[in-house]
């Protein structure tokens, strides 16, 4: 492979070009209701080239190999056309020539379609066996192994192994017009292990369920909000992350001003972390998908911005070092700035001090979604318990919270002690990108006056 | 025809098969902050197969032509231990043909993709030079092949064109985003209109109004109306009606809805994004009505879920998710409707829809760009609110129903839709 790509590359008049090709090999096994919806393995391979002209890029993204001269000759086109008068530049990295190979704990390559249905399958029963109000069930499992060859003309080439398996347990409780839903979550760089040994789980996805229905929604209205370390990792993200990812910034003046590093933008409570060399986690890679080496990047310390994620383009506009975040969710993609793996760091205080004194609160749980438009965010938990009299009370449903992201790090008055990374499944959806592997995590958080919908 | 080639192949073992080859080309141009990014051009092979051993079903897909062997062998491993077929694969239908290929598609150029980009940013730019501006113009083509063991085939051909600009406009620690984008199967897009449309909403958002928090009649425009069709999008879909886990259930045949509202799935509207004579199963498309006068007709089903629950497919294979979704229009103009609000808002768009538990119709949005009208005018953008509420209460506080419909996003048409008393939470 590395001959053929180097032998394409050659082909190339631009000031810079690269390829990166992928097979993929993935299975699934879809549980709905009693019946198997879906069962089965495939085989999917392409690539995209990037070449750089005079400042302008064009991209070709193809599943068939055999025409590579010719895409290579068409990014090239492409790039001409947009070079002149547009300037991107890339900011300068040592050409690297690797190959990473994983060794994976039950290699799901090697399970047999039967056994992954085998375990799937308890699930799915134990799910819908829990309650008589339980109505159906979603239990999904699905695994993915990228193979990823990466040259430049710069004299990088790196092979790369990526795998990434997930495992979904939902289910469907009714009473009447009264649909809820629970759910839980594995996912993570792993084997089919990973989809092991989750029994409680899919009990207590089918407990919520059926707890949910008797569950009021929570009445709108501002409270002071404890959030679990899932959700702290979802606002990491959600909430922060997509901020300082530098695509947004680079081109954009006022957004520059208002992210300058130096500048307060939470209480001094507060420090966030991206970090994609992480043993384990989802979004961990050893090198980013220009071929820059990933690292440990702080982007807020003690309430005070320090940092922000960079392609090797956005770096260059900046003026400021490549940080490994350039990503792309699969082969027909290009790069963009993306997060790996996300956290809110661990501060001192244990979950008991932070609802002691609430009269009135929210504690927050997990999540359903979440999405942010610049500095509003809004995310969905899973669900959520009152907090009254400084104790844990009733359970709600329909927590949505939402708000200005730069005010509400401003009101975490308390951060939990312990630092956890929930193996959540999900993703990323960015630009048409979704969803990428991404880590999240952080300790409980408390928040104060944070606005909730509901009814 | 490689379709029939894999069918030819799977037969040797299975008992029917269906194969699926599509080939597309496709090229975009991106301009972002204010200037043209890059130019893409994307090929695309995709080859499904789906098989019945004993009764049984397996499927697998590949990218790869030359891969008609292996992708054969894993549908037939998936099929051992699969679930069982609810249904036999149909034999030839010639459907009712509907538009989706316009040739004139083709001739467009990069360089002509790149002009219409940058007189759409010109358009934005000339109302405000401070707004700064991304665009997009998309156009592709597609072959499908599709056979089955049934003796249907056949072989469609596809374009595709759309457009977009949406601008970004920073005002001390506010951000105001705003856009219009459109896009179908014909060439022909005014994109000098969706320009227009972009700055009409900027131009309204000039000024900022404030609402306090209560319940507050709501219009919202057929771009926003997603908020409330998203939870019929999901509760008509025929696989959740035979799991129960759709809300509408047990509710064939009644009124769910006020009787002016009408909701009809069309996938024979000439060239719509969503339209096409056959379903991903070789079943012709038809026109399903999914609520008429409030009351509800018609689930959407393909082959394997409408066998499970007794009933017949409606073409919507594979999945049972609608195609284009149509809202009848009603008799209240936009005028009147914004004229007769004393106190309340117009919504375009939202932050946070499908978050949650959306089948059962609960939403609970954030006002991502929103209109106070005070007194019959609007009169600003409110900012930090949030609206909530559900979709099926909702349907029974319809105020009016617009007397003209617009393509909201690809595959919606409707008319703006005014419902009294919806809650807004303000901070
Ligand atoms: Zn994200």
């Amino acid at each position: 492979m590395r001959q053929r790509l180097e032998e394409a590359l050659r082909a190339a008049n631009a000031d810079y070009t690269e390829i990166r090709v992928e097979q993929v090999d993935s299975s699934w096994v879809h549980f709905k209701g009693r019946e198997l919806d879906s069962v089965g393995s495939a085989k999917t391979s392409g690539g995209i080239v990037r070449a750089l002209v005079r400042g302008g890029w064009g991209y070709a993204a193809f599943n068939d190999l055999d025409g590579l001269d010719n895409r290579v000759r068409q990014a090239c086109e492409s790039a001409r056309l947009v070079g002149g008068v547009e300037q991107s530049r890339l900011a300068e990295v040592s050409p690297v020539v690797d190959r990473v190979s994983v060794a994976l704990d039950e290699d799901f390559r090697h399970v047999p379609l039967s056994e992954k249905k085998t375990v799937i399958e308890e699930y799915n029963e134990i799910i819908l066996g829990y309650h008589d109000k339980i109505e159906t069930s979603h239990v999904a499992y699905s695994d993915r192994f990228r193979k990823v060859w990466f040259a430049n003309s710069e004299g990088t080439f790196i092979e790369d192994e990526r795998p990434d398996a997930s495992l979904v347990l939902s289910a469907t409780a009714r009473d009447g017009d009264n649909v809820q839903q629970g759910f839980e979550t594995v996912a993570g760089k792993a084997g089919f292990v990973i989809a092991r040994g989750h029994h409680q789980k899919a009990r207590a996805a089918a407990r919520r369920a059926v707890d949910l229905l008797s569950a009021p929604p929570v009445a709108g209205g501002k409270y002071t909000v404890v959030i679990n370390p899932k959700l702290a990792g979802v606002f990491a993200h959600e909430a922060f992350g997509h901020l300082s990812e530098s695509d947004f910034l680079y081109e954009n003046d006022r957004m520059k001003e208002i992210m300058v590093l130096g500048k307060r933008l939470g209480s001094d409570k507060l420090s966030i972390v991206d970090d994609g060399s992480i043993d384990g986690l989802r979004g961990t890679q050893k090198y980013d998908d220009e071929g820059v080496p990933t690292r440990k990047n702080e982007l807020i310390k003690d309430g005070i911005l320090v940092g922000r994620l960079h392609s090797r383009e956005t770096a260059a506009k900046m003026g400021e070092h490549p940080t490994g975040n350039a990503r792309a969710v699969g082969y027909r993609y290009e790069p963009i700035v993306r997060m790996t793996n996300t956290y809110i760091d661990s501060g001192d205080t244990p979950f008991e001090d932070m609802i002691r004194d609430i009269d009135l609160g929210l504690y927050a749980l997990d999540m359903v979604g979440g999405q942010t438009a610049m500095e509003m965010f809004t995310f969905s938990a899973a669900y959520g318990y009152m907090i009254r009299n400084g104790e844990i009370a009733e359970l709600v449903r329909d927590v949505v919270l939402t708000g200005n992201v730069f005010e509400t790090m401003m009101h975490i008055d308390l951060v939990g002690d312990t630092l956890v990374f929930p193996p959540a499944g999900g993703g990323c959806g960015k630009g048409g990108q979704s969803p990428l592997p991404v880590g999240l995590g952080g300790p409980h958080v408390r928040i104060l006056d944070v606005v909730v919908g509901g009814r | 025809m490689l379709a029939h080639r894999l069918i030819d192949k799977a037969l040797k073992t299975a008992q029917g098969a269906q194969a699926t080859v599509q080939r597309a080309e496709s090229t975009k141009v991106s301009f972002e902050n204010d200037k043209l990014k890059f130019v893409k051009s994307t090929q695309r092979t995709t080859i499904n197969v789906k098989v019945v051993v004993n009764g049984k079903i397996g499927s697998s897909h590949t990218s790869d032509e030359c891969d008609a062997d292996g992708v054969v062998a894993r549908a037939l491993e998936a099929a051992a231990f699969g679930s069982p077929a609810h249904f036999e694969f149909p034999g030839p239908s010639d459907g009712r043909p509907v538009r989706v290929y316009d040739e004139a598609v083709l001739g467009v150029t990069r360089e002509a993709m790149v002009q219409i980009g940058r007189e759409m940013m010109t358009v934005v730019k000339d109302y405000n030079p401070d707004i700064l501006v991304s665009a997009g113009i998309n156009k592709g083509v597609r072959q499908t092949e599709f056979a089955n063991s049934s003796g249907a085939a056949y072989q469609t051909q596809s374009t595709s064109f759309g457009v977009g600009v949406h601008g970004q406009w920073v005002r001390g620690t506010d951000i105001l985003l705003a856009g219009h984008a459109f896009g179908w199967k014909k060439r022909d897009v005014d994109y000098g209109a969706i320009a227009d449309r972009a700055v009409a909403l900027f131009r309204m958002a000039q000024d900022t109004a404030s609402i306090e928090t209560g319940t507050f009649p709501v219009i919202f425009s057929p771009e926003a109306l997603e908020v409330l069709v998203l939870a019929l999008r999901l509760g008509f879909n025929g696989k959740s009606v035979f799991l129960g886990a759709s809300p509408l259930a047990e509710k064939l045949g009644q009124k769910i809805a006020d009787a002016r509202f009408s909701l009809t799935d069309d996938p024979l509207i000439d060239y719509a994004s969503r339209s096409s004579r056959w379903d991903a199963e070789g079943v012709p498309r038809q026109v399903t009505p999914l609520i008429e006068n409030g009351v509800v007709k018609n689930f959407l089903y393909d082959l394997d879920t409408a066998g499970r629950a007794g009933t017949r497919t409606t073409g919507h294979g594979v999945g049972c998710s609608p195609t284009n979704l149509v809202v009848k229009t009603g008799d209240t103009s936009w005028q009147d409707m914004v004229a007769d609000t004393k106190t309340g808002l117009v919504v375009y768009d939202v932050l946070g829809l499908g978050q949650g538990n959306p089948i059962s119709g609960e939403f609970s949005v954030n006002l991502q760009l929103a209109y106070k009208i005070e007194d019959g005018r609007i009169v600003g953008r409110v900012k930090d609110v949030m609206l909530a509420g559900n979709t099926y209460d909702a349907l029974n506080n319809i105020v009016a129903v617009g007397d003209q419909a617009e393509w909201a996003g690809d595959s919606l048409l409707a008319p703006p839709i005014q419902i009294s008393d919806l809650n807004v939470v303000a901070r």
